[in-house]
């Protein structure tokens, strides 16, 4: 039954991309939405039943080839990624309706909805394949959907971006391709289950494991291999950027799962390591470099980077305790990691979501020609308040749910792992601490900067709000939100699933409506009783307030503030800039990077007065310091490989006839 | 859910540590004034100070929103809601579903989230880098704070606030060295979340005006000044209550909770009389220069770690 809903949900998909195609516009974008909507439904449906009972459902389906079954497998893990996938995809339906006939009007509504459709049936076959060739075509058709996306604008930057992404996506697809070749020249079948028992000797499963890690990685946008993230999400139309930032950089997560733990069996200790270091740096310096950022999108962009590090973590820690042989404290890790992972779907494609909204009707990214536009746009202002605080880890909500997890995961593989756990996680839980902080600031400086105070420009001062479909969108995922950190006790045992599935050691998480790490007396937490007590104890405060009201004036609104007694200014108030500057000057080295675009500025100052332009864009230490050498290497090798080509006949004679000897000799020998 | 005796705890706590708080602040002006040789005013003073706000007429500047006019109000229930989870005069947390260090940690942030954005939202200069200002302390000591606690669990091996101060009072933990040093580590964490000199970075008053304060009049000044004096009892509070137990009470029965009462009254004025010395004595620091006491922290929590690893 989940698979045939599946099958419904992608046929519908397809089927609405498609007539999105054929369509007139005016049609198109409806269709669009009304078939994303219902596909997505189906897509829920699927996907509970699996999660809710932590069973597997598979079927072998007739392919076109003989040496390659398309095998499709819903297990547990599958479910999480389709309840995500089709989750967003709803949001991103009944928001598009609205974004796309006002922004894109006349401007190839009908491919936008044909490459969006695709583009999610695409991921949903992604991760229901059991089969490497098919999970390669599904994986490359995911990236191609998602470049023309990337590209929709057609300007320079947004094709430039589009590049980038397309060559590391291709890149890391290659190197996941050369992991599974292994595993099929080990097994001779493409088959996941053969990979399942494929019993590699240690070196060769740990080089495949890290071919997969580093190709998922790429997709996922770890550090080091982030740098297109950044550039490709923001070129994208903004529900298209939900769902890339949302559910596609899961994939490589997923990836990662599938084969570093379903595959592999992470038997050693140091791969789990290796995730969980590459998260802690992701997790730092992603949002490091999202605070340094004006453009919202952005600043969005990098701050998943930083979430893909949190995710990467609670992972790292459950691939540890796989290896070490603590189910529960691998169980516990993964539920961590696949928490977050939801939770991140949820709030960030909110975000990006209430990001379009606001451009729509500002006509710029620049968080600092916007302000002021809680008033003008409540209901927006109110959902983005709400992805806020979930992003900042704000109980009751979310973010705030899966990170206590993640602490706690980390919390356990201190007190019961061996020395190096024991030194490595109450750092990586300091580190997650400073993450989480910097987020924190990254998201009051975002949602101050654009939404309060005093609009900084007049387009600002014009906007309306957002018309009912593209607040609804936004609506259903603030909604969420909500529900999965209020729900905690009824969500965490149903992940818990999800983890069991790859550990086969079930935990206990919830009793009635508290939730906890497997053992009580390590910690507990009740998100709705820190709902009730929140709502309740606000009359506290009420109260007191209303003493005496009826000796007060009324309150005087619309006094301007104090600046010194000279007229105050809208352009007095904090910039973006102005608001990160502190951390900037503390943690130097990590934008020691900025030095650069300092020099730049020192060199024209003396000709421009102002050129703010290049002090805003936070220029990538990563370009310069690893991307522009392997460049140069690469123009380097190229030009000296240029020798052999020389353009004179006799030479390539002489080439022919060289290898013709060695052949020969080969054959011969 | 918690039982009926819990609830009484948690309210009768957070009702007690609320209304304390303007005592505890009117102590400490009490104190400042002896040391500078003036009469200076009352132990109630800060009382008469929000009694007199609260007929005050509020002015909102243009700019300001929504999240300027709730924010006193979430401040105070958020200080309320950490102040009912803490062990106070009790060993155990009254309700260990809240009691956690992390959500305590979390709440703390919900707490600096309010506090900055309603400083950006006022529309004024002065907020605007105070909010900067706060934010950016909060990256500096949510690791502090984060790994010190983090190692006081390890030692009591939980992360319940209850456990760690039930283990602390026992001195039960593996290393007693770890103890000592996780205790220094917290009270400088707290010392600097209490916002006094040379640490009040956000609020500098000659400095900012007052940061986020700036704009607030009336009633929301009240509710802020109110919530400002809850969140420095609070904080010694998480020092006394879970670090430094000696005296609270081991079972809930009334003679041991007015002994608990009287310990933790005698401990309170004890922190408020040290940090009054500090911050009497002290001169403002430079706020670029503040990472370095920061990261001299976390150099205290590290060292706690590792005595802990060692067994010290």
């Amino acid at each position: 039954m989940p698979l045939t809903l599946l099958a419904v949900s992608i046929a519908l998909y397809c089927a609405g991309g498609i007539a999105s195609l054929l369509l007139p516009e005016r049609s198109a974008s409806r269709i669009t939405a009304i078939s994303g909507g219902l596909a997505a439904v189906a897509g829920v449906a699927a996907s509970l039943p699996v999660l809710i009972d932590g069973s597997t459902v598979s079927a072998v389906l007739p392919g076109p080839f003989s040496f390659a079954h398309f095998v499709v497998r819903l297990d547990p893990l599958a479910a999480l990624m389709v309840l995500a996938i089709s989750l967003l995809a709803a949001a991103a339906a009944v928001f598009g309706v609205a974004y796309v006939e006002e922004e894109y009007a006349s401007r190839g509504v009908g491919a936008m909805g044909f490459f969006m459709n695709l583009f999610i049936a695409s991921m949903l076959l992604v991760v229901v394949s059991d089969n490497a060739m098919w999970f390669i075509v599904f994986f490359e058709m995911m990236s191609l959907m998602s470049y023309f996306l990337v590209v929709f604008e057609q300007d320079e930057e947004a094709i430039g971006a589009g590049w980038l992404y397309f060559l590391i996506a291709h890149a890391g697809a290659m190197l996941v391709l050369i992991a599974f070749l292994v595993l099929f020249a080990r097994t001779g079948s493409l088959d996941f289950a053969a990979f399942r028992n494929a019993a590699l000797p240690p070196p060769l499963a740990a080089a495949v494991f890290m071919l997969a890690f580093i190709g998922f990685g790429a997709k996922a946008g770890m550090m080091p291999l982030h740098v297109w993230l950044p550039r490709a999400h923001p070129a994208a139309p903004s529900h298209a950027s939900a769902l890339l930032s949302g559910v596609m950089i899961k994939i490589g997560i997923f990836g990662i799962v599938k084969v570093g733990i379903d595959l592999l069996g992470a038997v050693e200790i140091w791969w789990g390591v290796v995730v969980l270091g590459f998260g802690v740096v992701s997790a730092v310096l992603g949002v490091s470099y999202a605070l340094a950022e004006r453009d919202i999108k952005r600043l969005l962009a990098y701050s998943s980077v930083e979430n893909v590090g949190i995710i990467l973590m609670g992972v790292g820690i459950g691939m540890i305790g796989i290896a070490v042989h603590q189910p529960v404290l691998a169980a516990l890790g993964l539920l961590a990691g696949f928490y977050h992972l939801l939770n991140h779907a949820v709030f960030k494609s909110l975000l990006f979501l209430g990001a379009g909204a606001v451009i729509s009707r500002v006509h710029t990214k620049d968080m600092g020609q916007m302000g002021g536009l809680l008033r003008l746009m409540p209901w927006t202002g109110l959902a983005f308040l709400v992805g806020a605080l979930s992003i900042c880890a704000i109980p009751p909500l979310n973010g705030f749910v899966s990170e206590w997890f993640a602490y706690q995961s980390l919390f356990v593989a201190a007190l019961h792992g061996s020395l190096l756990l024991q030194l490595v996680a109450p750092l990586a839980a300091a580190m997650l601490a400073i993450a989480s902080a910097l987020a924190l600031m990254c998201f009051v400086k975002a949602f101050g900067v654009a939404f309060s105070g005093e609009p900084r420009s007049v387009s600002a001062a014009a906007a309306k709000e957002v018309t009912w479909p593209m607040l609804a969108g936004m609506g259903l995922l603030a909604v969420c939100s909500i529900g999965l950190g209020v729900g905690a006790p009824l969500v965490a045992p149903v992940l818990s699933h999800v983890a069991a599935a790859l550990t086969a050691v079930s935990i206990d998480v919830a009793n009635g409506a508290v939730v906890f790490p497997d053992d009580p007396g390590i910690g507990q937490l009740s998100t709705p009783l820190l709902a009730v007590l929140l709502i309740g104890l606000a009359t506290v405060p009420l109260i007191i307030a209303s003493m005496f009201s009826g000796r007060r004036l009324r309150p005087r609104i619309g006094a301007e503030v104090w600046a010194c007694g000279y007229a105050p200014d809208a352009g007095m108030s904090v910039s973006a800039g102005g608001f990160a500057e502190p951390v900037k000057v503390l943690f130097r080295p990590l934008y020691a990077v900025r030095s650069w675009a300092d020099d730049r500025l020192a060199a024209t100052r003396p000709w421009f007065a102002a050129i703010p332009a290049t002090a805003a864009r936070t220029e990538q230490c990563w370009d310069r310091w690893l991307i522009a050498p392997l460049g140069r290497g690469l123009a380097l090798a190229g030009a000296q490989m240029q020798a052999l080509q020389g353009g004179d006949l006799r030479i390539y004679c002489l080439y022919i006839v060289a290898a013709l000897i060695v052949l020969l000799a080969v054959a011969i020998g | 859910m918690p039982n009926l005796e819990q609830w009484v705890l948690m309210i009768g706590q957070a009702a007690a540590l609320l209304f304390l708080a303007p005592i505890v602040s009117g102590f400490s002006r009490v104190l400042r004034a002896k040391i500078h040789s003036r009469t200076g005013p009352g132990l109630l003073q800060d009382y008469r100070d929000i009694l007199k706000l609260l007929k005050r007429q509020e002015v909102v500047p243009e700019g300001a929103g929504f999240i300027f006019r709730a924010m006193p109000f979430v401040l105070m229930t958020a200080l309320l809601v950490i102040a009912m989870a803490l062990p106070v005069l009790t060993l155990a947390s009254p309700f260990n579903a809240i009691g956690n260090l992390f959500t305590l940690v979390y709440l703390l942030a919900l707490v600096r989230f309010f506090f900055s954005l309603s400083g950006i939202d006022s529309g004024s200069t002065f907020a605007g880098i105070g909010a900067s200002r706060e934010t950016t302390m909060g990256a500096l000591m949510e690791p502090v704070i984060l790994l010190a606690l983090f190692v006081a669990a390890l030692l009591a091996g939980s992360t319940n606030l209850g456990q760690i101060s039930v283990s602390f009072a026992a001195l039960s933990g593996t290393s007693m060295a770890a103890e000592l040093v996780v205790t220094a580590a917290v009270a400088f964490a707290v010392f600097v979340e209490m916002g006094k000199v040379p640490y009040d970075m956000a609020e500098a008053e000659q400095e900012l005006q007052e940061g986020p304060l700036t704009e607030y009049s009336g009633p929301g000044l009240a509710l802020l000044k109110w919530s400002m004096s809850l969140k420095q009892i609070v904080m010694a509070a998480i020092l006394i209550g879970v670090f430094v137990p000696f005296g609270a009470a081991a079972s809930v029965t009334a003679g041991a909770l007015v002994w608990a009462a009287l310990v933790f009254l005698v401990k309170l004025a004890i922190v408020f009389l040290v940090v009054a010395l500090i911050e009497n004595s002290a001169a403002r620091n430079r706020f670029f220069m503040t990472s370095r006491a920061t990261w001299a922290g976390f150099g205290i929590a590290t060292l706690a770690l590792v005595f802990y690893l060692v067994g010290l």
